[in-house]
């Protein structure tokens, strides 16, 4: 009886001391400030003893292996780097007759590598050393006629989720491309550029012009405001990814930044800065990040690609 | 108490006079000897029987009012003579809107002109208001009105379309210029036929009604011939004004000048579903694909170049920045450069106009200063270049096009000289200045001033 009262009564405390503990983080780390350290820049790739140099690179992307691949975009091919304590090596380039102009990139967790071409406006597979593997064409896809991708992103799971500008839907297709769900756009809506999905599987739609975040969660069969016009905080985002905490990055192309959004919308920093000295952007076109938190964003009109350690 | 409604009740009779006074005949509705004998003596009792509303608070002798102005204001006798007086100015009340002794406002004004008027004329404005006449806005009522008396009805300085077209020249000029002309426009009320003078409450353009509600108070939809004319399409709840210019034009049927050709030869069905069929307004095709069967040379084109526009592949497609019917602008465009393109690049045109209002931003882009954004981005359907801009490069191939590089200043720049900031960068227009402007910004650079500018290179100059 004794040793149970003094349990009970030791037992608030801890409980409440153990909370505090485990709460207190993870409210402080939603609050605090993002920032991206300047690890490297990439300028250039080896062809043998020549060295080429990227040229509007629209693409970056990357995954929890040291490797990561670059659309350079002008060029119309692709490099392949590893990142190695903090130093770049180019692995390989490859240039496909299927991919006129490369843009988005994204890799999945087999190490495959998706890409939106921009100029024939359809999403490529290749395999992870560059053979090309098939186009992504929705199968069993209501009103297939309508259907021109504007972007795409990929989930854990290798899910397929594709902003469709013409039939106005997000679709969401199996690793397999078959046809699983769509979701409309909303009535009320500007200009969607991108698509992205979280660790929760809730899908992100990008509005540029009206400068906000819609978002479905995983059943959910439209999209809702996930925040109100961002424009107080920038000016033209074009592209939107998470990290694995489900926080918003959203490349700013017009306004030179990355923004980073807390999971439920609200503005937390900028993680980089305007120009064109190193860790400065210029016309960011594409970010991708990691769980090491290496933050990799395509710095298209310094024809380059930069690469940031995030820290808090 | 009683005084205090007589005198309630006198204002209101006051204001009504003024209207009389102002406005003739026309505000009286369907006035006979019957209703205004009887109106007019109350309102003599009324005069009469309370003290004056204007309280002779400049203490002056009795019949000494206006008397007393026009000893030394001689003209306003003969303004008296006008066909239309304003009510103040007739019973000698000058002190209604002058102050004799001072003033703070000019021509010894008793406040400021728009408060003035708004005193009596306080209904003027709907409280919410959808468009509002510009000159009414700003509180410049003797834009258009004379404050003492006018040989014209509401003592307007000018009869009806001839007031309007003394700001709105370009439409005066173009009504008198055009060989079919809208009616309405010339003859009837004219401007008035179908805008509101002071301003619209639900309309834009100060709009009695919205198209297709204001035509067809004139034009019966539901006739055969109506039908005819429009080759069968039910196209009476359509809006007008998308094929038919409202202030006249030089096509029969005063169709918009530069309408679509398949508009001005009735080849309706060369877009749309036939009209019997059920949905006759729908398009034969979906996206760009309408606008091939006949465009196929020019679209063929546009889906050559490396990148196309975005919005050129959706299910709009060329709608979103043109008119498939008629527009007032070249090329069918929708609007002003600025207003299509700020549709979908606010931020772009919001740095635009920052730019172009900054009084201390004298050196600035033609383009910009114009909002002419195809000036510069010349290929906006398609582009093998960056930025929609025809030439290879915007600063040696767009920039070039007005500015010669070469001799702009000693600055090397140019494909052989490597920016230091960036290795993979060259110098070049785009290096100091940002083409679509740069807000507050001068000369259009990236940078709050020159020395800030150029210590981003040249780092030893730092203070």
């Amino acid at each position: 009886m004794m040793i149970k009262g003094m349990i009970k009564k030791r037992a608030v405390p801890a409980t409440a001391v153990l909370l505090f503990f485990l709460v207190y983080p993870v409210m402080a780390f939603g609050a605090s400030a993002v920032k991206g350290k300047h690890i490297t820049s990439v300028y250039t790739y080896k062809v043998g003893e020549d060295i080429k140099r990227l040229k509007h690179p629209q693409g970056v992307g990357c995954s929890d292996t040291s490797l990561f691949i670059v659309a350079d975009t002008e060029n119309e091919l692709f490099v392949q780097y590893e990142l190695r304590d903090g130093q770049v090596k180019t692995v390989a380039d490859f240039k496909q007759r299927q991919v006129s102009r490369p843009t988005k990139v994204l890799i999945n967790s087999k190490g495959d590598i998706y890409t939106l071409d921009g100029k024939k406006r359809r999403i490529v597979k290749l395999s992870s050393d560059g053979q090309f593997i098939d186009y992504i064409v929705p199968k069993g896809l209501p009103s297939p006629e309508s259907y021109v991708p504007k972007s795409f992103a990929l989930d854990r799971s290798d899910n397929i989720y594709v902003l469709d500008i013409f039939s106005k839907r997000v679709l969401v297709l199996s690793p397999e491309a078959e046809f699983q769900k769509q979701i409309e756009f909303p009535k009320d809506h500007g200009y969607f550029s991108d698509v992205s999905v979280n660790f929760k599987g809730d899908i992100l739609l990008l509005d540029s012009t009206k400068a906000r975040v819609l978002y479905a969660t995983k059943h959910e069969v439209s999209f809702s405001p996930l925040t109100e016009s961002l424009r107080e905080y920038l000016r033209y985002p074009t592209n939107v990814t998470t990290d694995s905490r489900g926080r918003i990055y959203l490349v700013d192309r017009n306004g030179y930044q990355i923004v980073v959004l807390g999971q439920d919308g609200s503005f937390l920093a900028y993680a980089t800065g305007a120009g064109w000295k190193e860790g400065l952007l210029r016309y960011p076109s594409q970010v991708c990040l990691n769980t090491k938190g290496e933050l990799f964003v395509a710095d298209t009109d310094n024809n380059r690609v930069q690469i940031f350690q995030l820290i808090q | 108490m009683k005084r205090i409604l007589i005198t309630e009740l006198n204002k209101r009779v006051i204001t009504k006079i003024m209207r009389i006074q102002v406005t003739g005949k026309q505000d009286l509705g369907p006035s006979t000897p019957w209703t205004l004998g009887p109106f007019l003596i109350i309102i003599a009792l009324l005069i009469f029987v309370t003290p004056s509303y204007s309280e002779n608070k400049f203490k002056l002798k009795e019949g000494a009012n206006a008397k007393l102005c026009v000893d030394c204001h001689e003209t306003l006798q003969k303004t008296l003579e006008s066909s239309f007086v304003h009510f103040p100015v007739e019973n000698g009340e000058c002190s209604t809107c002058h102050n004799p002794h001072t003033s703070d406002h000019g021509k010894l004004l008793s406040d400021d002109v728009n408060a003035l008027c708004r005193k009596c004329h306080e209904d003027v404005l709907p409280e919410e208001a959808r468009s509002i006449h510009k000159v009414v806005a700003e509180g410049n009522c003797v834009g258009c009105h004379d404050p003492h008396a006018s040989d014209n009805q509401f003592v307007l300085l000018k009869k009806g379309n001839d007031l309007c077209f003394e700001c709105h020249k370009d439409i005066g000029d173009f009504v008198a210029r055009v060989e079919y002309k809208h009616d309405p426009v010339e003859k009837k009320k004219g401007c008035l036929t179908c805008h509101n003078v002071h301003a619209s409450r639900d309309f834009n353009f100060l709009l009695k009604k919205d198209a297709p509600s204001l035509c067809t108070q004139c034009h019966r939809t539901g006739e055969r011939k109506f039908a005819e004319r429009h080759m069968n399409y039910p196209v009476g709840d359509s809006r007008c004004t998308s094929c038919h210019n409202a202030h006249g034009s030089n096509t029969r049927k005063i169709i918009f000048d530069g309408a679509h050709e398949p508009v001005v030869k009735r080849e309706c069905d060369k877009c749309h579903e036939g009209p019997l069929s059920q949905t006759p307004l729908k398009a034969v095709k979906d996206g760009i694909e309408l606008c091939r069967e006949c465009h196929k040379e020019t679209i063929d084109k546009i889906f050559r170049k490396a990148q196309v526009h975005w919005p050129l592949v959706d299910s709009t497609a060329c709608m979103h920045c043109h008119n498939p019917h008629a527009a007032r602008q070249k090329n069918l465009m929708k609007g002003t450069m600025v207003n299509v393109c700020g549709e979908c690049h606010p931020d772009k045109v919001a740095l635009q106009q920052i730019s172009i209002k900054n009084p201390e931003n004298k050196t600035i882009c033609k383009p910009v200063k114009e909002g002419n954004c195809v000036d510069c981005h010349s290929s906006p359907h398609s582009s093998d270049s960056q930025l929609f801009i025809a030439e290879e490069s915007m600063s040696f191939g767009t920039c070039n096009k007005c500015h010669e590089w070469r001799s702009h200043s000693t600055h090397p720049i140019g494909d052989e000289v490597i920016d230091p900031r960036n290795e993979n960068l060259i110098v070049e227009c785009l290096s100091c200045h940002r083409a679509g402007g740069t807000g507050n910004k001068p000369k259009m650079l990236h940078y709050g001033s020159t020395y800030i500018l150029c210590i981003q290179c040249h780092t030893g100059y730092r203070k």
